[in-house]
């Protein structure tokens, strides 16, 4: 089939000067041909691991609906953030970095959901790996929820990869529940063509103790979104985010992450590190919200992007809202091209600026794919890396 | 050691909150609201030449026209058919402050103007509700060329043409609801000329006082520094508090020539029932410097980011604020840069405190043209909560287009911290004067950048009181 998309997508949490065009922002696209509206099948499927497949998308948030009540726990304390704009997602089964609007066009074209429960106390050494192998032309919308339970843990690796010409559409919305002491590692490395529309969108809870760790590499696609909301609603519950991207040509990277502290003692740690060339432009808003109750709390979020091109455009909203006394927030951003010092040291050491240049694209890409708990898929993503540089 | 909470008293306001009575036998008050009518009489009562009436008219057309901004405080609690738009006393603006009517001189002699003037400033400007109602500048000061005199005899003097060609020009009606508001109904504020070259050693300072119930404010400050010159300047507010809101929407535009420097001061202590919507900005030129100092303690809510335009190659801009929102209040504040030329730099480092219910927002946006390339931007904001029912947000923007820039940004938010503390008590110091010690520290980077006795205002209005038990 084919369908128009007209999403409001990544609202900032609180909205700012309407002249820098970061409120928000729009996937307009018309006639988009869609084939597939499923999760494609897992390699093997772990011990302790079981798979719901095909539930409707609606049913599939049937899980947050039943706890909206601890996820959405009301701090008591009234005062607002100027500008708020959390009212727009009260409709969502579980807050996602997106948005309501990727919640609706999934029920709207009907998209399954695919549940993988991982049971109490179970501790899955093998990651359950989805390949989403996109054809030229290849256009699809897939969902997942994954739900561990107490004690458990999981991996969860999305490899999205097609020929690096190829055009396309896909589409993922991925919905976690860490409930006490679990702990849910999401890998997405997005490898597509240059000519791919690609959107994530990413929601997520966290029980006491639960624990979401999230490693993205995005350097394919030629117009790209992601979110990421957590709820860090459990006592000494925590988010941990490393993200590389390299947006090049005339793309796009439109990113919306947000750690919702909640709970007492919770951390987040959210590292971005990215690379622009050419006419490439990048919007990167991300949010520590420390509210009422979450005495003890941390959140740190940094920024660390190498601009390789006059014509870069790069965005960057670092947000700390607070309305809490004993929390320690902090965000760093480092922006800019190579310093001169380091290109007179690597010139020094016989590396002309060029070499120089892939050496520390390579550095801050390699940081992050090094994290990826899987050795094929770590080469592959280093050498997709090679072969760009 | 134990989590026992500080206690911060509330600012003591009694300075700045005595009332003078405005009756109908000394003052002109418009009538409340905001039509075509109100903006004529205004134009009328200020003898304006036609083009600047004409340009109200387009300002008020603009009003209506442009939405309230959805992104800041709530301004449902002004209502601008409440609000009168221009109150006076009908007596003349004065060059000597024995001949301002007593009732209005006994305000600014409370206030500590005619005694800063004689020790420490180069001329002053008292503003009284709608009008200037005294301005006066040193005979040397003046001898150097320095024009510092009231908005509305410049637009009929010599220097029409410059306030032509300079007025609402760098802040343009269309820029926001507020801006549109200011260019229907302003009235009052200074107008500054320093010529090429001149160095002015003792800064000038203007006053502005809101005393009137339910009235808007909305003085206009033009300042030009021509190249090569050198000014300090200095804003003051206050305000008696009322039941009714009170509104400022001032506007002030800074031209800083080449080579030159300003540096422009505020203490903003507007009473806690004032809506202050105001707007500044200022336009760089080569080699140029723009200093701002801003400290932002009164006011129920304050939308105010001063904005700086690094035009010229090597401009530079330095911002320094505080903000200390307390009880009641809503303050969001910050500043916006844009580096236009080659090499321009700027530095942003601000401060804010919260407690007892009050929302410190800081808000700022950092843009780097692709013209401006080796720019440097460097930002820091830091804010202390001292309970866990107010607020401090930090919402920061960086749009840079080029890759021949270097941005830095770090903020932190966060409580005073238990080992500083422990250590400071290590040294035989109490707990309280431990905790007194840091608040001021925190705050000690704004005070240190302002004239001395407004570095002592600051501290007063501050006025911490730590207890342990």
């Amino acid at each position: 089939m084919n369908a128009d998309l007209n999403m409001k997508v990544n609202v900032l949490p609180v909205y700012t000067y309407n002249f820098l065009h970061v409120n928000d922002s729009t996937i307009n696209s018309s006639d988009i041909k869609i084939d597939n509206f499923s999760t494609p099948s897992a390699n093997s499927l772990p011990n302790g691991v079981e798979l719901k497949k095909d539930v409707s998308f609606e049913e599939a948030g049937s899980i947050f609906r039943k706890n909206k009540d601890r996820i959405m726990v009301s701090t008591g304390v009234p005062g607002e953030p100027n500008g708020d704009t959390s009212g727009r997602d009260d409709g969502q089964a579980l807050r996602t970095g997106m948005g309501i609007d990727v919640d609706k066009l999934m029920i709207e074209l009907g998209v399954k959901t695919d549940i993988f429960t991982v049971s109490e106390n179970t501790k899955v050494s093998e990651p359950i790996i989805l390949h989403y192998d996109m054809a030229d032309g290849e256009g699809s919308l897939s969902a997942q929820v994954v739900h561990a339970c107490k004690n458990s843990e999981v991996t969860v690796i999305m490899d999205y990869n097609s020929d690096k010409d190829a055009s396309g559409f896909l589409g993922v919305s991925t919905r976690l529940l860490a409930e006490e002491g679990a702990r849910i590692t999401l890998v997405k490395t997005q490898l597509l063509g240059k000519e791919f529309l690609h959107f994530d969108d990413i929601g997520a809870a966290c029980f006491d103790k639960g624990e979401v760790k999230l490693i993205s590499l995005e350097l394919g696609g030629k117009q790209n979104w992601n979110g990421c909301y957590t709820n860090l609603v459990g006592k000494e519950s925590a988010f941990n985010c490393d993200m590389g991207y390299l947006c090049r040509d005339d793309h796009s990277l439109d990113l919306n992450y947000v750690a919702d502290h909640r709970g007492k003692k919770t951390n987040a740690l959210m590292q971005f590190k990215g690379v622009l060339m050419e006419e490439a432009q990048k919007t990167l808003r991300f949010t520590i919200d420390f509210k009422n109750g979450s005495a003890g709390s941390a959140g740190d979020e940094q920024e660390d992007t190498l601009l390789l091109s006059p014509d870069v455009v790069n965005r960057t909203m670092p947000i700390i809202l607070c309305q809490e006394e004993d929390v320690d927030g902090r965000h760093g951003a480092t922006i800019g091209q190579l310093g001169e010092d380091l290109l007179f040291y690597m010139q020094s050491r016989g590396i002309d600026e060029e070499e120089a240049k892939r050496i520390m694209i390579k550095a801050r890409l390699e940081s992050v794919s090094r994290l990826i708990p899987d050795d094929e898929l770590s080469q592959k993503v280093q050498y997709y890396i090679q072969g760009i540089v | 050691m134990s989590e026992n909470k500080q206690i911060v008293a509330d600012i003591d306001r009694s300075l700045y909150d005595f009332k003078d009575v405005e009756n109908e036998k000394d003052f002109y008050r418009m009538e409340e609201g905001l039509t075509k009518e109100t903006v004529l009489k205004v134009s009328e009562e200020k003898n304006d030449p036609e083009w600047m009436r004409d340009f109200r008219l387009h300002c008020l057309d603009l009003y209506e026209q442009i939405k309230m901004p959805n992104w800041g405080p709530s301004i449902e609690g002004l209502d601008m058919d409440r609000i009168s738009s221009y109150v006076r006393h009908k007596s003349d603006m004065k060059g000597k402050w024995e001949d301002v009517p007593e009732d209005i001189k006994n305000t600014f002699e409370k206030l500590g103007i005619p005694q800063a003037e004689r020790e420490s400033l180069a001329g002053v400007g008292a503003q009284y509700d709608s009008e200037l109602v005294y301005h006066n500048v040193k005979d040397e000061v003046a001898a150097q060329g320095v024009i510092y005199t009231d908005l509305e005899s410049a637009l009929h003097g010599e220097y029409a043409d410059m306030i032509k060609e300079h007025f609402m020009k760098l802040v343009p009606p269309t820029d926001h609801k507020f801006a549109a508001l200011h260019g229907a109904v302003w009235s009052g504020g200074s107008f500054v000329y320093v010529p090429k070259g001149v160095k002015v050693d003792i800064p000038l300072q203007s006053y502005f006082r809101l005393n009137a119930a339910g009235a808007g404010q909305f003085e206009h400050t033009l300042i030009i520094v021509d190249e090569g010159a050198d000014l300090h300047f200095i804003e003051g507010c206050s305000a008696p508090k009322y039941n009714v809101a009170n509104l400022h929407a001032g506007c002030v535009e800074l031209f800083v020539g080449k080579n030159a420097r300003l540096r422009y001061s505020t203490i903003e202590n507007w009473s806690k029932n004032m809506y202050n919507l105001n707007t500044k900005r200022a336009l760089v030129e080569e080699n140029g410097i723009m200093e701002w100092v801003s400290g932002s303690f009164g006011s129920h809510t304050s939308y105010l980011y001063p904005m700086t335009i690094l035009k010229g190659n090597d401009s530079k801009m330095e911002f320094t604020g505080i903000t200390f929102a307390g009880k009641g209040q809503n303050l969001d504040t910050g500043a916006k840069v844009v580096h236009q030329g080659e090499r321009t730099t700027s530095v942003i480092s601000t401060k804010s405190i919260s407690k007892d219910g009050g929302i410190g927002t800081y808000r700022s946006s950092v843009t780097i043209q692709k013209t401006a390339k080796k720019a440097k931007a460097s930002v820091s904001c830091d804010s202390l909560m001292l309970d866990s029912i107010s607020r401090a947000d930090t919402i920061p923007a960086m749009d840079i287009r080029t890759d021949d820039a270097d941005v830095g940004h770090e903020a932190k938010i966060g409580r005073i911290s238990d080992e500083a503390v422990f250590y400071l008590m290590s040294r035989g110091i109490s707990e309280e004067d431990a905790k007194a010690m840091i608040v001021s520290g925190f705050a000690n980077p704004v005070s240190k950048e302002l004239p001395l006795e407004y570095a002592v205002e600051m501290n007063n209005l501050i006025k911490l009181e730590m207890s342990g038990h």
